[in-house]
């Protein structure tokens, strides 16, 4: 059986894209905004000049030898373990947004510690949704003291559920708060977590080809501890990269591998995410066209890219720049889910968001879940054996019934069809018996009773204590440094 | 080409955004009689207001508007070096600095607001990305500007716009510039609480505040 498989560049165009990026690298090389990260390229091989890190070609294709062509995520729960390179696509949803759209009013507002827990807890209910962007992540938390969203965040999510949790990279500090929590979620000294990873995190290429310190900082922190880091760049075409297809993705290729140089020049073998959440520019209003096509197509390179080099990727889907779970959020969210999961992108982020991915709204994680299951169906493809292809039924059935009734429909419609579980597919008079609402409010409805009725797995006995006492040494961390300052 | 016939080529010229022709009837600039002030103000200033009004409809995109800037300053240079002029003689609404908050590099938007700013009469000074607090403010003293603009697109930079705030107000300097603060997650109720003067949700909205804020 052949999977679904989208692609949009001839193996030559590859080539010529790679070798793009090799030039640029080569040839002007990326601005990075952390002292260390820089000796440490220098040392390698990279040239200082101008302020700018020029990466040689050969360093360049050195470094991505040494990246895993895939590797394992593990979840305190091992049935929730996930193969990150292994042929299918992991769902991301998104979770750690300052925004939410407020479950009973319909309201936007700020994103609560409660929010985090309900959202974290619905994707852990949610099937289709593997590994959790989560509280961790968030710089701001309403209600979380400053500084202290990356620690709140993190336990409200590990508590909520026993999928992948993604840990925050902004910062050194922060990075190895990260790290800490999760060794003692998973009981386990920091230095065997590499082993069995159970975190990663992302970090952003700023466009055009330059690094800022804190995000520097997180690569370096979770390469030198061996846990994954997703390197992504967020171009805007027509603004911080080439308005052109083929030069947003050359400057794209170049932003990722520096950042993989960077993590193989920290620790050979780190695990790394190739990764893209670029998008148009909406050349009229100077607001990012998430919800576009243009990013879609460029999930579509970038999978083939990242193919090529042999490196994990991410992508992105089920994006809007909708307010509201209408029509245009429902087209935008279907044609960019199902081309970045057709051209296989092994991870896939986004899910859950509207407005330009700023605000989470509960009601679309759970209805992105069922788009994604659609997708992942999809993208499994069509299966052709003996059993598939029933040509003995059809002889027997066809001109005297149907197949309703046969075993073969029996054992065979779970694995061939996909069951909705929130889509109508009623008569409208069903449809009207049962209120004739639409989907958002149906599903408003379901996500209350999901938060209801869903038991996370327990964290293990004594876990959730430890990581208090970490939450109070932080604490007692940041009162002593505001002292001192 | 007579003065009016010289002002309306230049105006012509950046409606169309047509460098080369620009460029050509400046050079004839001393011929025609016209001044410095009359070529930039009545010919290339009005020219890009005008390119701002066919933005506003939607009938101009923001690379027109890019363009027509830095067509604007290639002409303004060259015509400077052709005719005799004396120092800020181009009428502007007012000086605005402007930048992205220190740790934060994310400039996209901070250059959006420069170039509306710019296409609205305002002088505009960016000191760039990445500014520390002192930067805003010795270029803000340097120019005597009457507005001070921060960006910061992060959440955990964004504390930098109400250090700015208070680092004016211990250097008793707080009254002599309007705050105008902006970025991907400030909020008017940031604006209030960390009390700078102006919030502009989008690049149009930064420039109707900037120019209520210098009335004042």
């Amino acid at each position: 059986m052949n999977g679904l498989k989208l692609e949009v560049l001839s193996q030559q165009e590859i080539r010529e894209i790679c070798d793009g990026a090799l030039a640029i690298l080569e040839d002007v090389g990326v601005e990075i905004f952390e002292q260390q990260a820089m000796e440490i390229l220098v040392r390698d091989g990279a040239i200082l000049e101008e302020g700018r890190i020029r990466l040689p070609a050969k360093l360049v294709r050195d470094s991505l030898d040494q990246v895993p062509p895939q590797f394992s995520l593990h979840a305190r729960n091992p049935n929730n373990d996930v193969v990150v390179g292994g042929g299918s696509p992991l769902i991301e949803p998104m979770i750690g947004r300052i925004n939410v759209i407020d479950l009973d009013t319909g309201e936007k507002r700020r994103t609560s510690i409660d929010d985090v827990a309900g959202l974290i807890k619905l994707a852990d209910a949610l099937s289709n949704y593997h590994v959790l962007h989560s509280g961790a992540v968030m710089p701001r938390i309403e209600g979380v003291p400053e500084g202290m969203a990356h620690v709140h965040g993190y336990i409200e999510s590990v508590s909520n559920s026993s999928k992948v949790i993604k840990g925050s990279g902004r910062g050194r500090q922060v990075a190895e708060d990260c790290i800490t929590m999760a060794s003692i979620l998973m009981d386990k000294r920091i230095e065997d977590l590499a082993q069995n990873p159970p975190l990663f995190t992302t970090i952003n290429v700023i466009s055009p080809l330059r690094h800022d310190r804190a995000q520097t900082e997180g690569l370096m922190t979770y390469a030198r501890h061996g846990i994954p880091v997703e390197i992504t760049s967020e171009p805007q075409m027509g603004a911080t990269s080439p308005v052109t297809f083929a030069g947003t993705l050359i400057q794209q290729t170049a932003e990722v591998l520096s950042g993989i140089v960077l993590a193989q020049r920290v620790n050979p073998g780190t695990p790394v995410i190739f990764g893209t959440c670029a998008a148009a520019m909406d050349l009229r209003n100077g607001l990012i066209a998430l919800g576009g096509v243009e990013g879609a197509l460029i999930n579509v390179a970038h999978a083939q890219i990242a193919q090529h080099f042999g490196v994990p990727s991410r992508g992105t889907g089920s994006n809007t720049d909708s307010k509201v779970l209408d029509v245009q959020a429902g087209y935008e969210k279907a044609i960019t889910l199902m081309m970045t999961v057709a051209a296989g992108n092994d991870i896939i982020f986004y899910p859950g968001t509207i407005e330009h991915a700023l605000t989470i709204d509960y009601r679309s994680l759970l209805i992105d879940n069922e788009i994604c299951g659609m997708a992942l169906r999809a993208a499994r493809g069509i299966d052709v054996n003996e059993q598939t292809k029933a040509v003995e039924l059809i002889k027997e059935t066809a001109l005297k019934g149907n197949y309703l009734g046969k075993k073969h429909t029996v054992m065979n419609m779970n694995k061939e069809l996909f069951f909705v579980e929130l889509t109508d597919r009623d008569t409208r008079e069903d449809w009207m018996d049962k209120g004739g609402r639409a989907l958002d409010e149906i599903a408003a409805e379901r996500v209350k009773e999901i938060l209801r009725t869903h038991k996370p797995d327990p964290l293990p006995e004594g876990v959730h204590q430890e990581l208090i006492s970490f939450q109070r040494e932080v604490e007692q961390r940041q009162r002593s440094a505001a002292e001192s300052e | 080409m007579n003065k009016d016939e010289f002002i309306a080529e230049l105006f012509d010229g950046m409606q169309e955004l047509d460098e080369e022709r620009i460029m050509k009837a400046v050079e004839g600039a001393v011929g025609s009689g016209v001044s410095f002030e009359e070529a930039v103000n009545d010919g290339l200033a009005r020219g890009i207001r005008k390119i701002g009004d066919r933005f506003e409809t939607g009938e101009l995109f923001l690379p027109h508007l890019v363009m027509a800037g830095d067509l604007m300053d290639a002409a303004v240079e060259k015509l400077s070096g052709i005719l005799s002029h004396e120092g800020e003689t181009v009428s502007s609404s007012g000086t605005v600095i402007i930048g992205t908050v220190k740790d934060d590099i994310h400039e996209i938007g901070k250059n959006i607001v420069a170039l509306m700013l710019r296409v609205s009469g305002f002088k505009v000074i960016d000191v760039g990305v990445d500014v520390p607090i002192s930067g805003f403010i010795s270029a803000a003293e340097s120019n005597n500007a009457q507005i001070i603009g921060t960006s910061a697109l992060l959440t955990t930079t964004q504390f930098e716009q109400r250090r700015l705030v208070e680092q004016l107000e211990s250097q008793g300097m707080r009254d002599k510039y309007k705050i105008l603060v902006g970025g991907g997650q400030v909020t008017e109720s940031w604006r209030e609480k960390i009390g700078a003067d102006g919030y502009g949700k989008d690049a149009n909205a930064a420039v109707r505040v900037a120019i209520d804020l210098v009335k004042e």
